[in-house]
C-alpha cells in the first residue's frame, strides 16, 4: 500500500480541518464502537460483486445499509432486502437534521460508514455532514480508496485493488455489533 | 415666453425658480393587457414567493471551501458553521458564494445581449419583432418579468436597463457587511436566476430577429434542417475556420464574407458550444464540430487553419494551445482579448500577412465585418500552409510517450475523473489502444494531466490518437435551434401537459462535464422521447445528445419528431435560447389556462409549480450560467437534475418528503388546506449516475394538479424506469396514489395488493377501490395553490 495523504482529487484541500487516516482495525473499531452506525453504499460497489457481497456482510452485522446511486441493483441482484435505496443528496439532508428517524425509524444515525461512492460527490456530502451535522456530532468514516479531508476519519489513497480488497474484508471481519 | 438656455432645461417666464428637467421621452406602452402586480421586480419584489419555495425546498449546503478569503479581517475558518470576523456564518457564506456564480452567469448572458443589441442595431437598424404567424406571445419572460410587448429590438434598451441596475444592487449586496442571511442570499440568487432568463430571452430575440433565425415563418419551427456534427465532419481539404464561444455576430460575419467573396465552397466553418448552434441557426450550411467538453481536443487535433474566439466558455488557454498546431486565433470581444494587441484599425492585409507568418499567435478585432474578411484570407492562406506540416502525433511517437509512463498515478490524481490513465498508458505501451481510447469520451479535456506528468507527455494528443479512428467517424446530425415554442403547439399540448397525459417535458441542458461521456446525454434523450415525453434540449447537451445513433444509424434528431409534442426532440438552440423553454412553460400558464401573464410572475410561478410537469437536467453543469440557469427554472417553479459534478455548486434544494408540514398547500377554491403529496419533491438535487438520474426525472414531473389518467401515466414510467435501471420498485411509489385509477394499469391488481400488505392500505376488493390509506383522496376539480391571494371564497 501506498499512502498519500493529499486529497485524491488534488486541489481539494477544503481547509484546516482534514480527515484523519485510519487502518481498517481503526476503522472497525470505530463502526463498532458506534450505536447506530449507517452504511452508505455507492454505485462504485457495483464495479465488483465483492464490494456489494462485504456490505451485505456488514448488515447482516447489524449495520443499517442505505443503497445511493445504482448501488440497490447489486443487492437486489443477490436477494438482499434488508436495505433501502437513497438518493445520495436526500439522505446527507436527511443526516444533517437532528429529528430525523433514521432509516428504521428509530432515530438518526451517529455513524455513517461511506463506502463506493464517486469521489467528488462523497467529498461534498462529506463535507456538508463536516460543517452541519454538529449536534449532535455525526461522526463520518470513508472506507473508499481514496483520502477523503473532508471525512473525519478515512483511508488513504489505495492503488492496489488487491490491497484494498484486503482491507475491506478485514473491516468487515472485525466490525462487531 | 418660455427660453431654452441649454440642452434639456427649460424656463417658463414668471417661473424662473421652476425648472423642468426632461430626461428620456418613452412612448407609452399599448394597452395590450392591464399591468400586473409587479412590473420589473427589485430585489425584493417577489422575496416572498421565494421564501414560500426555500420553506418547502430548504437550501442544502455543501462547502468547498471551508474558509473565506474575501476581506482583509480574513483568512477566516468558517467550518463547522462558525462565524466569520465579519459575522457571516458558513451556510450564508454558501449562499453568498452561489449569489455571486449566479450574478457571473447572468452577467454573461446580460452582456452578451447588450453587446449584440449595440452591434446589430448598428448594422441591421431597428428591426422589427416578427416571428411568424404562430408566435403571437413572441417574449413570454419580458411581458411576464418587466410588463413590456416588445415590438423593436430597441424595446430591449428599457429590459438591458433594468436587468444591469439589479445586478448591480445585487452586487452590492456581496459586500463584507451587507446580507447575513442564507435565506436572503438565495432569493436574491432566485432573484438573479430570473434575470437571467429575461436576459436569455432578449439576446435570443435580438439575434433572431436581426438575422432572422427560424421562428415560425417558412421552414422554422418543426421543419428546420438538419446541419452535421461531430469531430468526423469537417472536411480539411477546405480551409477550415472554427469559432469558438456563444456570441454569434463574428462567426455571421465570417459566413457573410464567404459568401460575398465567392469563398464559399472552399471554406468549412465549424464550431464549438453555443457560437455553432447560432452559426447554423443563421447559415445552415455550417457544421457543429463539436461541444464544450472537446475544446481543447479540437484544437490539439490541429483541425482549423484559423480559430476565432468570441466570449464564455472559451478556453484561457487558447492562444497556446492553437500556438502548438500552428492555428492563428483571433480575438473580437472585448471580455476575452487574451493579451493580444487590439489590430481593428489595422489593414486587413497587414493582419493576415502576420497571421499567416506567424509573427503573432493572433491578435485583437473589434469590428466584426473586418473579423470576416481577415478571417476568410488568413484560413485559406494557412490551410496551404499548414497541409504540410504533421501536426498528431506520428504511431512512433505514440508508442514512444505511452513506452514513458512510469504509472507514478500523478495524471489521476489531477484528473477531475479520477480517469486511471497511467493504467491505460500500460496497456497502450504493450499494444493494446483500446483502453486509452476508450477514455476519449469520458475525458472532460480539462488538460490538467498533462501538467503534472513527470514525463511530460501530451496526455490529450496520447488519448485523441490512440480515439483516432473512432473520432473520424464521429458524424451525426441534428436539427438546427428552431427557437420559441408556438402558440398553436401550446394550444395542442397545453391541456395534455397539465392533465398529466403528456407526461412531461424534460429539458436536457448545459455544459459537458459529465461523469461518463456524452453517451448519457444521448440515453436521457432516448429514453424520454420514446415514452412520449417532450424533449427540449440547448447549448452543449443538445450536441452531445446527437453523437450517438441507433441500430439502425440514426440520431435522436433524425429518430423522433421535432415538434413540441408526445416524443419530440427539440433542438431548441443554443444557451441563450434556454429562455424559449420557460416560454413554453409560461405560455401554457397563458394560452392553455388563461392566467394574467403580464408583470404577474409571482402567479404564473405557482401555476408552473403546480401544474406543469417540466424538469431541467443539466448532467454536465460547469459554469456559472449554468448555475444562473438552473437557478432561474427554479424560481419559476421548474425543478432541475445535476449530473454528480453539480454538488460542487455547493447548494441543492431538497424537499424532505418525511415532513408533513411542507407539503401542505391551498386549494384556491375554498382557501382549505390540502396535504398533498411531495410533487415535485426536489428543486435542484444531483445524481450519482444516469440510472438513477432516469426514475428521479420521471419523478419530478408529478404535479398537484395531475389528472388520475396522467398521474397513471407518469406512475408507470417512474415505476418502469426505477425497475428498469435500478431493479426494484421505488421505496415511495405509494406516496404518488390517491385512488386506484392513478395506478398503472397493467398493474393494478398487483399494486393494490402491496398497498394493502405493506401499507396497511384498506382495499374493496370488490370494487378495486382504495377505502382509505393514500394522504389525500383525488379530487378533478382540486385548485392548488401556494398563493393565499389567489383563493377565491375565504
Amino acid at each position: 500500500m501506498r499512502a498519500r495523504e493529499v486529497p485524491f482529487d488534488i486541489a481539494n484541500i477544503p481547509g484546516q480541518e482534514t480527515g484523519r487516516i485510519v487502518s481498517a482495525e481503526v476503522a472497525a473499531a470505530l463502526i463498532s464502537a458506534s450505536h447506530r452506525p449507517l452504511l452508505v453504499v455507492g454505485s462504485e460497489a457495483m464495479r465488483d460483486e465483492f464490494f456489494v457481497e462485504k456490505a451485505i456482510e456488514m448488515g447482516e452485522k447489524g449495520v443499517a445499509i442505505a443503497a445511493t446511486g445504482k448501488s440497490i441493483r447489486g443487492f437486489m441482484r443477490k436477494g438482499y432486502k434488508k436495505v433501502q435505496y437513497f438518493n445520495l443528496h436526500d439522505i446527507t439532508n436527511r443526516l444533517r437534521d437532528p429529528d430525523w428517524k433514521g432509516i428504521d425509524g428509530n432515530g438518526n444515525h451517529d455513524t455513517v460508514i461511506f463506502f463506493g461512492i464517486l469521489y467528488y460527490y462523497a467529498s461534498q456530502m462529506l463535507s456538508c455532514l463536516k460543517n452541519f451535522a454538529l449536534n449532535p456530532l455525526i461522526r463520518t468514516i470513508s472506507i473508499d480508496r481514496y483520502y477523503h479531508p473532508n471525512a473525519r476519519f478515512t483511508f488513504p489513497n489505495i492503488e492496489s485493488d488487491e490491497e484494498y480488497k484486503k482491507m475491506i474484508e478485514k473491516v468487515v471481519e472485525l466490525v462487531k455489533r | 415666453m418660455e427660453e431654452i438656455f441649454k440642452r434639456g432645461v427649460l424656463t417658463l417666464e414668471g417661473f424662473e425658480n421652476v425648472r423642468i428637467f426632461i430626461g428620456k421621452i418613452e412612448e407609452e406602452e399599448e394597452e395590450w393587457e392591464p399591468m400586473g402586480p409587479t412590473p420589473m421586480p427589485a430585489i425584493s419584489t417577489i422575496r416572498s414567493w421565494d421564501f414560500k419555495l426555500l420553506r418547502r425546498y430548504k437550501p442544502f449546503y455543501a462547502p468547498f471551501c471551508d474558509f473565506c478569503c474575501l476581506c482583509t479581517f480574513g483568512k477566516c475558518d468558517l467550518t463547522g458553521n462558525k462565524k466569520g470576523a465579519c459575522g457571516i456564518r458558513m451556510d450564508a457564506q454558501q449562499g453568498r458564494i452561489v449569489l455571486l456564480a449566479c450574478i457571473i452567469g447572468c452577467s454573461a448572458h446580460c452582456g452578451h445581449g447588450r453587446h449584440m443589441l449595440h452591434e446589430l442595431k448598428r448594422k441591421f437598424g431597428d428591426v422589427e419583432i416578427d416571428f411568424g404567424p404562430e408566435v403571437d406571445i413572441e417574449a413570454p419572460l419580458t411581458r411576464l418579468i418587466c410588463g413590456i410587448k416588445p415590438r423593436r429590438i430597441s424595446d430591449y434598451e428599457r429590459v438591458f436597463d433594468y436587468v444591469e441596475e439589479e445586478l448591480v444592487q445585487l452586487s452590492d449586496a456581496l459586500h463584507t457587511g451587507q446580507e447575513g442571511s442564507y435565506l436572503d442570499f438565495e432569493s436574491k440568487a432566485l432573484h438573479v436566476g430570473m434575470l437571467d432568463s429575461l436576459s436569455k430571452e432578449a439576446a435570443d430575440i435580438i439575434q433572431m430577429a436581426a438575422y432572422g433565425m427560424p421562428s415560425s415563418k417558412e421552414g422554422g419551427g418543426p421543419d428546420v434542417p438538419l446541419v452535421e456534427v461531430g469531430m468526423g465532419v469537417a472536411d480539411t481539404t477546405k480551409a477550415v475556420i472554427l469559432v469558438i464561444g456563444h456570441n454569434v455576430v463574428p462567426a455571421a460575419s465570417i459566413a457573410d464574407h464567404m459568401e460575398e467573396s465567392g469563398h464559399e465552397e472552399e471554406i468549412e466553418l465549424v464550431g464549438i458550444c453555443c457560437t455553432a448552434h447560432d452559426v447554423t441557426r443563421y447559415k445552415p450550411k455550417a457544421k457543429i464540430i463539436s461541444a464544450l467538453g472537446r475544446q481543447l481536443r479540437v484544437i490539439r487535433a490541429g483541425i482549423a487553419d484559423v480559430i476565432v474566439v468570441d466570449e464564455q466558455c472559451i478556453r484561457a488557454d487558447v492562444v497556446e494551445s492553437a500556438s502548438r498546431v500552428h492555428s492563428p486565433v483571433i480575438a473580437t470581444n472585448e471580455k476575452a482579448m487574451h493579451g493580444l494587441e487590439d489590430r481593428t484599425d489595422d489593414p486587413a492585409d497587414e493582419i493576415v500577412e502576420d497571421l499567416v507568418s506567424e509573427r503573432v499567435p493572433g491578435v485583437v478585432i473589434l469590428d466584426a465585418e473586418k473579423v470576416g474578411e481577415v478571417a476568410v484570407k488568413t484560413a485559406l492562406r494557412m490551410k496551404d500552409k499548414r497541409r504540410k506540416m504533421r501536426i498528431i502525433l506520428s504511431d512512433e511517437e505514440f508508442q514512444r510517450w505511452v513506452g514513458e509512463c512510469i504509472q507514478c498515478g500523478s495524471c489521476t490524481l489531477a484528473c477531475p475523473l479520477g480517469l486511471r490513465i497511467g493504467e491505460a498508458n500500460a496497456k497502450a505501451a504493450s499494444g493494446n489502444k483500446e483502453a486509452l481510447a476508450s477514455l476519449f469520451d469520458i475525458c472532460v479535456g480539462c488538460g490538467r494531466c498533462e501538467q503534472v506528468c513527470k514525463k511530460n507527455i501530451p496526455i490529450i494528443d496520447v488519448i485523441t490518437k490512440a480515439a483516432h479512428p473512432q473520432i473520424k467517424e464521429e458524424r451525426g446530425k441534428i436539427r438546427v435551434g428552431r427557437g420559441p415554442i408556438w402558440d398553436s403547439e401550446i394550444r395542442e399540448v397545453g391541456a395534455p401537459i397539465v392533465l398529466g397525459t403528456i407526461p412531461g417535458v424534460i429539458a436536457p441542458i448545459g455544459c459537458g462535464n459529465y461523469p461518463n461521456g456524452t453517451k448519457d446525454a444521448w440515453l436521457i434523450v432516448e429514453e424520454f422521447a420514446s415514452r412520449n415525453y417532450i424533449v427540449t434540449l440547448t447549448g452543449c447537451m443538445a450536441i452531445d445528445a446527437a453523437l450517438w445513433k441507433d441500430e439502425e444509424g440514426k440520431t435522436v434528431y433524425e429518430k423522433y419528431h421535432g415538434r413540441f409534442d408526445a416524443g419530440g426532440v427539440l433542438n431548441i438552440g443554443s444557451c441563450v435560447a434556454n429562455a424559449h423553454i420557460h416560454g413554453a412553460a409560461i405560455k401554457i400558464a397563458a394560452i392553455f389556462a388563461r392566467r394574467k401573464l403580464r408583470a404577474n410572475y409571482e402567479e404564473i410561478a405557482d401555476y408552473i409549480l403546480n401544474r406543469v410537469g417540466a424538469c431541467g437536467v443539466a448532467w454536465g453543469a460547469m459554469s456559472q450560467k449554468a448555475a444562473s440557469i438552473a437557478t432561474g427554472f427554479n424560481r419559476l417553479g421548474v425543478p432541475a437534475v445535476v449530473g454528480p459534478h453539480g454538488t460542487k455548486y455547493r447548494r441543492a434544494f431538497l424537499g424532505r418528503s418525511d415532513i408533513e408540514e411542507d407539503w401542505i398547500i391551498f386549494d384556491a377554491r375554498d382557501g382549505s388546506e390540502v396535504r398533498i403529496e411531495p410533487a415535485p419533491e426536489h428543486l435542484l438535487v444531483a445524481c450519482e449516475t444516469v440510472e438513477e438520474a432516469l426514475p428521479m426525472i420521471a419523478k419530478l414531473c408529478f404535479r398537484p394538479s395531475d389528472t388520475d389518467r396522467g398521474r397513471s401515466i407518469k406512475l408507470t414510467h417512474y415505476i418502469d424506469l426505477h425497475e428498469k435501471y435500478l431493479g426494484c420498485l421505488p421505496e415511495d411509489w405509494w406516496l404518488f396514489v390517491r385512488t386506484a385509477a392513478d395506478l398503472p394499469i397493467a398493474r393494478r391488481d398487483e399494486l393494490l395488493k402491496r398497498l394493502e400488505d405493506e401499507h396497511g392500505w384498506v382495499i374493496d376488493w370488490k370494487r378495486k377501490r382504495i377505502k382509505e390509506g393514500p394522504l389525500r383522496g383525488y379530487d378533478p376539480s382540486f385548485d392548488p395553490t401556494n398563493l393565499r391571494r389567489l383563493i377565491r371564497k375565504k
